[in-house]
């Protein structure tokens, strides 16, 4: 085909219009992407409940294991601290003070891994189809979430009727703000955690090691206003850990039935809008890298 | 000829290079000095960089259904990825209609659970309302033909069941821009042709099918366009017959070792390509009637010295926002204009012989074949009424996409298809004897 020229100096050669096409799986913008992400919500929440039931449908027990594995964990628990160790540390109700400390810490612990390697286990869907990548680090705590309801479930029963008793006062219910404040940082955390780990695959490595630091830092085991006295400036840092907000909130709520310093409950809230919006933010900005693994 | 002209473009792809930074254990490419000692430490070999694509310049319309053959490697699989979005070129643009979908619905489904469960796991997965993904429900069980098998554990199914119930969950999206990757050829006989009904359906509703598959048998008796793609270049771009036929003489070629006649035919093709290129006409400067240098606000940077050199207007669009899928379909015009734009006056050209001659056929390939190594001319339309696609809804093309007429044009194909196949009995014989 020869080119010929027209008067203008151009080549005529067939032309297409690109009129009403859009660049395909570039990052939308910021609300755009958020329509889109809840217009998948069913698939986020359906996606979970899949993963969560076809784990646990081999089992002869089935779902029964989401109460089972908390009520045996608190039968360990009280096996070696109460039983063979007798330890209480100086803490009314041990035993309640450590099971509180475990499962919280466990529900930010698993959505802390899970985040980290959302990318990563997600690929095969990252590159069968498109959707908007968030939904991945989110379906995670849902997941968690899901498995968490049974366990606090389990974990309030067993505190109301085993030894020792607890009165039970209106501030049981405060339970309820602080499962969901803990939960909208555990979506801010995954999703900052699911870029960095997608940048830097070794993080996984790294995650269990600084779990672990924020796991003794929490006081989960402790009561870290005891064991910090000497330390006053590590226990001025500490105040501001949220996980040791949660913990407190609950453990004030629920075992002791006493009011809780309102600065706790400021802590606890900024950190989790606070990272929520830095994390979700964050995650978004990378939303076209994560193709190439 | 002129008839793909007309046709308005769902898919353009322009100067696509991907490259891959890899793994080697290859002694050649092993790094020197302290990347050598590191690389030792850390246990690992040297690195590579692949080239996937090498300036891929692509254009499919409504209505298409093309097929990609070439060998392994030859970056097939990588171009559909892109063209789906799920990766990002590392140069050049993709431009699309509609959100392409590639079949590989097979990652959001879950082998435990049952083929009812995954039927609605995938409907969601794909972005339809619970609403409807139970409406779609009948239609998968339709079309994938399962029976009771539906309601077992996915994980039980045979591979061929399995790719059944993908391809009918990935429809039952209704894509518009349907990418498929091998599959298809695990299905029998009866699947097949509901299969291609189904495609047929889509292709009638504007649709565009980029269909990958080694076979190219496959190709001719879908597709109406194919391409051969050679080492992350297209190769080849024409009618699907000619092409895969080409194709599948320079793969036998090469599978019986006859390397200098397979090299023969590839210089044969090469200097054979006629050059035909394409203007893609930005709509960017109507959209935004300012400029943008007036539009930036002021606080950002002062303003270069008059004497640099502007940016290649290709990377400044790409910095533009870009419009949502969902409101592609409403690229808008300004309300008004506030001056009158100048009429630019294009003299009318004389039509090339090859559109002038022939009346189309509904299966003719269109001509089109992009020259990756040349440089093409970008035009910016100044005025609506100068664009290709003004000019096609000049003519009385209105009623082109209704339903009726839709099913009537999947009817016909399906028939001939059928009759073409009947006839192919024979010859069938005579390709394979040849292999």
């Amino acid at each position: 085909m020869s080119e010929t020229k027209n008067p203008l100096g151009l080549s005529s050669i067939p032309s297409v219009s690109s009129e009403g096409l859009v660049p395909v799986g570039r990052r939308t913008s910021l609300s755009s992407y958020l329509a889109a992400l809840w217009n998948r919500r069913h698939f986020i929440i359906a996606e979970s409940r899949a993963k969560m039931s076809s784990s646990t449908r081999k089992n002869i027990l089935g779902y029964g294991w989401l109460f089972l594995n908390p009520l045996l964990s608190v039968l360990a628990f009280w096996f070696i601290f109460g039983y063979i160790l007798g330890t209480s540390r100086g803490i009314h109700n041990f035993l309640g003070f450590l099971v509180v400390g475990v499962f919280f810490f466990g529900y930010t612990g698993k959505c802390m891994t899970g985040g980290t390697g959302a990318i990563r286990s997600g690929a095969s869907m990252i590159k069968g189809f498109q959707f908007p990548r968030a939904a991945l680090p989110i379906s995670t705590v849902v997941r968690n979430f899901l498995d968490f309801m049974p366990t606090l479930l389990v974990m309030v029963i067993v505190l109301a009727i085993a030894p020792p008793l607890e009165e039970i006062t209106w501030r049981i219910v405060l339970v309820i703000p602080v499962v969901i404040l803990q939960t909208i940082f555990n979506v801010g955390l995954a999703c900052f955690l699911a870029r960095l780990g997608h940048k830097i695959p070794d993080l996984t490595n790294f995650m269990s090691i600084v779990s672990r630091f924020w796991l003794y830092g929490s006081g989960v085991f402790f009561s870290i206003e005891d064991r910090l006295d000497n330390h006053p400036a590590l226990l001025a840092a500490m105040q501001y850990n949220p996980m040791h907000a949660y913990l407190t909130l609950v453990r004030n709520s629920l075992l002791y039935g006493v009011d809780t310093d309102p600065k706790m409950w400021i802590v606890g809230t900024v950190w989790a809008f606070g990272l929520l919006i830095v994390g979700f933010l964050f995650f978004w900005r990378g939303e076209e890298n994560y193709g190439r693994l | 000829m002129a008839d793909s002209e007309i046709q308005e473009p769902n898919i353009i792809a322009e100067n696509v290079q991907v490259r891959y930074t890899v793994n080697t254990n290859d002694p050649g490419s092993r790094a020197t000095g302290v990347r050598r000692l590191t690389n030792k430490i850390v246990g690992r070999q040297g690195q590579t960089t692949v080239r996937a694509l090498r300036g891929v310049n692509f254009v499919a319309r409504e209505g298409e259904m093309v097929g990609i053959v070439g060998a392994n490697g030859s970056g097939k699989s990588t171009f559909l990825r892109n063209v789906a979005g799920v990766e990002q070129p590392d140069r050049g643009r993709i431009l699309v209609r509609y959100q392409p979908l590639l079949l590989g619905v097979s990652a959001a489904l879950q082998p435990a659970l049952s083929g009812s469960e995954n039927v609605r796991l995938g409907c969601l997965a794909m972005g339809l309302s619970p609403e409807e993904a139970a409406e779609a429900f009948d239609y998968v069980v339709e079309l994938s033909a399962l029976g009771s098998a539906i309601h077992r554990p996915m994980g039980t199914y045979s591979s061929g069941m399995g790719a059944r119930l993908r391809f009918a969950i990935a429809l039952a999206a209704r894509p518009k821009i349907l990418l498929i990757d091998e599959a298809l050829s695990t299905g029998d006989a009866t699947f097949a042709e509901r299969s291609e009904r189904a495609m047929d359906e889509l292709l009638a509703e504007a649709g565009t099918v980029l269909l990958v598959n080694h076979a190219a048998k496959v190709i001719q008796e879908l597709c109406t366009r194919a391409v051969w793609m050679h080492r992350g270049e297209i190769l080849m771009n024409g009618p699907a017959e000619a092409v895969a036929e080409k194709y599948r003489w320079w793969a036998w070629n090469v599978a019986k070792g006859k390397e200098d006649i397979a090299d023969k035919l590839l210089a044969d093709v090469v200097s054979n390509a006629v050059k035909e290129e394409i203007n893609i006409l930005e709509p960017e400067l109507i959209k935004n009637p300012i400029p943008r240098h007036a539009a930036r606000p002021s606080k950002t940077k002062a303003a270069p010295a008059r004497h640099v050199k502007r940016q290649d207007t290709v990377d400044e669009i790409e910095e533009t926002p870009t419009p949502m899928l969902a409101a592609a379909e409403e690229q808008v015009w300004p309300k008004s204009f506030d001056a009158e734009m100048p009429k630019a006056k294009f003299p009318a050209l004389p039509k090339p012989a090859s559109q002038a001659v022939s009346a189309p056929r509904i299966t003719d390939a269109p001509p089109l074949r992009l020259n990756p190594s040349k440089k093409r001319v970008v035009l910016r339309a100044a005025n609506p009424n100068d664009r290709a696609s003004s000019v096609a809804a000049a003519d009385d093309f209105t009623g082109r996409r209704l339903a009726s007429r839709a099913r009537k044009i999947a009817d016909e194909r399906y028939e001939e298809r059928q009759r073409l196949r009947q006839e192919d009995e024979a010859p069938a014989v005579h390709q394979d004897s040849r292999r």
